[in-house]
């Protein structure tokens, strides 16, 4: 480890502000939060843990919970899968190749989550861009149902996840040796070896980084989930939002946040922490 | 669409304002009413029609804010204090009355709404008044499915994998819901029917919105082509080129006001007073039910253009539509949305 | 057999070649395809949202120019701009000045500090927004601009801290050393050493928080009245009821807008080396 840098005390006051700001606008608000979900009852007059043994000893409400992380490791499968090839290729490229990459990376940043939510209603619909496509590739006989499907969530959150993924991926790439690769294979490896063996495993911290934030990132997906998800598949922020603004149920809502966030945090710690030990096993 | 509005806002203007346009008054607004719309048609047809004559008038400056009948209510419900999230409220019977029993809404003053004459004294209570009237049925392609006949048609094979459902998030999802339930032998207490019909239909369904609001896009990119909802939305969907036909249902319409309230904390009832009676104005309501939005009158002292008497007859024939007692559901909702939740989940 | 191995080789490779091939494809164009869509359907002639467009039209970007029709528009336009240009300011400032405080610190509390400013990128933010709701109008605090702003500023400071953590984490501290030993005073060396090296990651980040504010719906679902519509909200309410096409122009924009600001940022800070 490096030897600690000895810093003048009055460097640390720097951070007073933003702590202060965190406290009074981040943390006090939460702690609200935790309070209200102790309450019984929608009007937050009598204490009591009922939000909670309600939500907890009802079967369905778990469900939509391990849906929602569930919904979570899919996306993150699948980013994975679509991410590495994108990563790969920058690897190999000249500098001028990966400045391009690199804007594609960014265009879906170009314009709002909400419109790029909306297009794939008009890409995904029965009479859609997909299913025309399909059609007259004469891969399927007739349209397929992919909006308010599982699968049309995943490919429509995909699009927003994926430059989440790609920006700390594409940056440990940046700072990888190509030497490393050349020499794998010039001792014979094959690409499949060479990816396996010497690529994944150096690029795990920033994959690290990326899968904690599309996994987060895909399971409060509020817009994506209501929109492309339909009625039919139930996320725990919808659950937020429906207890909140339909049944104005404040406690119900802030203990199914609790709950999510803990949920999340759970999730987001292990991934922290695997990502953390593979950090260790490439140096040591 | 200008055109439309053009000759909305002439009718509007033409009818009531001419005495204000003769003798201008400062033009300046001596003071505002934020007043909560449904988003979309309803505040659009009140910022285009409402608010110029509320500014002429009186002197009123008309802020909407886009927000659906149970936002309202939750936004005011999560500002329990201090200045209030808006002055006026528009709302349907469910989210209407649990307005009143949280005591969100102040009691009128009917001797500040002179345009009361003439409204149905069944729109008016103590605690607001109907603005509108809102017709529930079906729509549907005609170039693409068969003209549906009843509620049990939903359900029926030929329209299998065309149909739209949604649950009881929104008013008229809910009395959708009821009216099927009745279709199938249940009532406003007995819900299984409902849930019965849409456990058998939900493999063959079209779309399960999460809300209403959801069901015009599913229409217009053709993953659907029949689902219910009330006249304004096919009105407006029509007026962008949708092929889309409204029907009633054999068993009847259910039919409910839009209502106007007061926030119990607004500063400025006396305007919001005002506000209100502009909307209740014969010349106002006459160009408000113009397609699209199509506004169903409350005020009898409107003669009901042809569009909306080829749906409803006449003020008369209006009254004896099917009315639900919200005092019933309300208390039901909350368990109806979670069983809901729990029959459609895929 | 040597034959074989060759074989062998060739097949790795070109399995390796074809199946990455395929993804990456893949990855294109679920990236980029609903962008190129959305700005098909703006220049549509139809007056739905529909794909392919019948033909070509500028009639959504007149409609959405008309000032008296797309009033609304406007109004949230502009406040998303102001709420995004004041979150990005304070946000900037606290996170650079967050940033210099804990480089390179290890105590437990600059950690802890540390691992608090960036928490807001894992939680969910309906949760936030509910909870800052309540908060709000709890403390009695009433007006909705500045609420949106600090509700933003929470939810997308750790983009901003984040990054100029990094471009401070590449200095070498060695640089500030002989800079103090050379007698320049703390605020000089700053300005002179530090802030140069760093300001492209202040710049990279600014625009993120930028980006990210413009873009956020859910503090300002929940944070927003009558007077502050904000745009994302406003586009969602216009999709969800009617697919309006004028938010594909709306789109077609901020594409225009954004790819102005991003080549300028590229230009001055070189953004691409600075998002990691």
């Amino acid at each position: 480890m490096a030897a600690r840098v000895t810093m003048p005390e009055g460097r640390f006051m720097l951070a007073f502000p933003m702590l202060l700001f965190f406290g009074a606008f981040f943390v006090a608000p939460l702690l609200l939060l935790v309070a209200v979900s102790f309450f019984d009852d929608p009007d937050i007059t009598v204490p009591g843990l009922s939000q909670y043994t309600g939500f907890l000893s009802d079967a369905f409400n778990w469900r939509v919970l391990g849906q929602t992380l569930l919904l979570g490791v899919k996306v993150v499968a699948c980013t994975t899968l679509l991410a590495y090839p994108i990563a790969l290729l920058f690897l190999a490229a000249g500098p001028r190749l990966r400045r391009v990459l690199l804007m594609l990376i960014l265009v879906p940043l170009l314009t709002s989550v909400v419109v790029r939510t909306f297009a794939w209603i008009v890409l995904l619909s029965r009479e859609g861009v997909v299913n025309s496509l399909l059609l007259s590739l004469g891969i399927v006989g007739a349209p397929v149902q992919l909006l308010h499907t599982e699968l049309g969530l995943i490919i429509a959150l995909m699009q927003i996840e994926l430059p989440l993924m790609l920006l700390p991926l594409v940056s440990v790439m940046a700072r990888l040796d190509p030497n490393v690769v050349a020499a794998s294979q010039a001792l014979g490896a094959g690409s499949w070896r060479t990816l396996v063996r010497v690529i994944l495993p150096l690029s795990l911290p920033g994959y690290a980084a990326g899968v904690l934030l599309v996994f987060a990132s895909s399971t409060a997906a509020f817009v994506s989930q209501s929109v492309i998800g339909g009625g039919r598949l139930i996320y725990m922020p919808l659950f937020v939002y429906q207890q909140a603004t339909t049944l104005y149920n404040w406690p119900f809502a802030a203990a199914i946040s609790v709950i999510l966030v803990l949920a999340i945090s759970l999730v987001a710690f292990g991934i922290n922490h695997l990502g953390r030990s593979a950090r260790g096993n490439i140096h040591g | 669409m200008t055109d439309r509005i053009g000759r909305r806002a002439a009718l509007a203007t033409g009818g009531l304002a001419a005495a204000a346009v003769l003798s201008p008054r400062k033009a300046a607004a001596s003071s505002t009413v934020v007043a909560a719309h449904y988003p979309n048609t309803w505040e659009t047809a009140y910022r285009d029609v409402v608010a110029p004559v509320l500014q002429q008038r009186h002197q009123i400056e008309l802020v909407i804010t886009p927000l659906l009948a149970f936002d309202q209510v939750a936004r005011a419900l999560a500002q329990p204090r201090g200045r209030p999230p808006f002055d006026c409220f528009c709302l349907d019977p469910g989210p209407r009355r649990t307005a009143i029993e949280r005591g969100l809404v102040q009691q009128i003053d009917r001797a500040k709404l002179p345009n009361l004459q003439g409204v149905s004294p069944g729109y008016v209570d103590e605690w607001g008044v109907g603005v509108a009237m809102q017709v529930v049925g079906i729509a549907y392609n005609p170039s693409r499915v068969e003209k549906p006949t009843g509620w049990r048609d939903l359900f029926e094979p030929k329209y299998h994998r065309r149909v739209a459902i949604t649950g009881f998030g929104s008013t008229f999802g809910t009395v959708a819901m009821i009216e099927i339930a009745k279709a199938f032998g249940g009532s406003e207490t007995n819900m299984e029917p409902a849930f019965e019909a849409v456990r058998r239909l939900l493999p063959n369904v079209g779309a399960v919105a999460l809300n209403s609001a959801q069901l015009p896009s599913l229409f217009q990119q053709g993953q659907i082509d029949i689902f219910y909802t009330n006249t304004n939305n096919v009105a407006a969907l029509k007026a962008q080129g949708v092929n889309i036909e409204f029907v009633q249902p054999d068993t009847g319409c259910p039919a409910f006001a839009t209502t106007m309230h007061i926030h119990a904390r607004s500063t400025v009832a006396n305007e919001a007073h005002q506000y209100i009676n502009v909307s209740l104005d014969p010349a106002i309501q006459a160009a408000l039910q113009e397609p699209p939005p199509m506004f169903i009158p409350t005020q009898t002292r409107t003669p009901l253009a042809p569009e909306v008497a080829a749906l409803v007859g006449s003020h008369d024939a209006l009254s004896r539509f099917i009315q639900h007692d919200w005092g019933v559901i309300n208390p039901q909702r909350s368990a109806w949305i979670e069983r809901f939740n729990r029959e459609v989940r895929a | 057999m040597a034959d074989g191995a060759r074989r062998g080789l060739d097949l790795d490779l070109w399995s390796y070649r074809i199946l990455l091939g395929l993804l990456g494809m893949l990855a294109l164009v679920i990236m980029v395809g609903p962008v190129l869509i959305v700005l098909a359907i703006s220049f549509t002639a139809d007056s739905s949202m529909r794909f392919p467009p019948s033909g070509f039209s500028l009639r959504w970007y007149e409609a959405l120019f008309d000032p008296v029709r797309s009033s609304q528009i406007h109004r949230a336009a502009i406040n998303t701009v102001q709420v995004g240009l004041w979150a990005t300011a304070i946000g900037t400032l606290l996170a650079l000045l967050a940033a210099l405080a804990l480089a390179r610190a290890r105590g437990v509390a600059a950690r802890s500090a540390d691992t608090l400013f960036v928490t807001p990128l894992m939680l969910p933010q309906i949760s936030f927004a509910v909870a800052a709701l309540v908060f709000f109008s709890m403390i009695g605090f009433e007006a909705a601009k500045p609420a949106i702003v600090i509700g933003h500023v929470v939810v997308c400071v750790p983009l901003v801290y984040k990054t100029i953590s990094a471009s401070l984490s590449q200095l070498d501290p060695a640089l500030i050393e002989s800079s103090a030993s050379l007698g320049a005073s703390r605020l000089r060396t700053f300005r002179r050493i530090t802030l140069p090296i760093i300001l492209p990651g202040i710049g990279a980040g600014a625009f993120l928080l930028f980006m990210a504010s413009k873009d956020n719906v859910a503090v300002s679902l929940f944070l927003s009245d009558a007077r502050t519509n904000m745009l994302p909200i406003r586009m969602w309410q216009m999709l969800e009821g009617t697919l309006d096409v004028r938010v594909a122009a709306v789109s077609g924009v901020l594409i225009l807008a954004t790819l102005v600001l991003m080549l300028a940022m590229e230009r001055f800070v070189r953004i691409s080396d600075r998002l990691r």
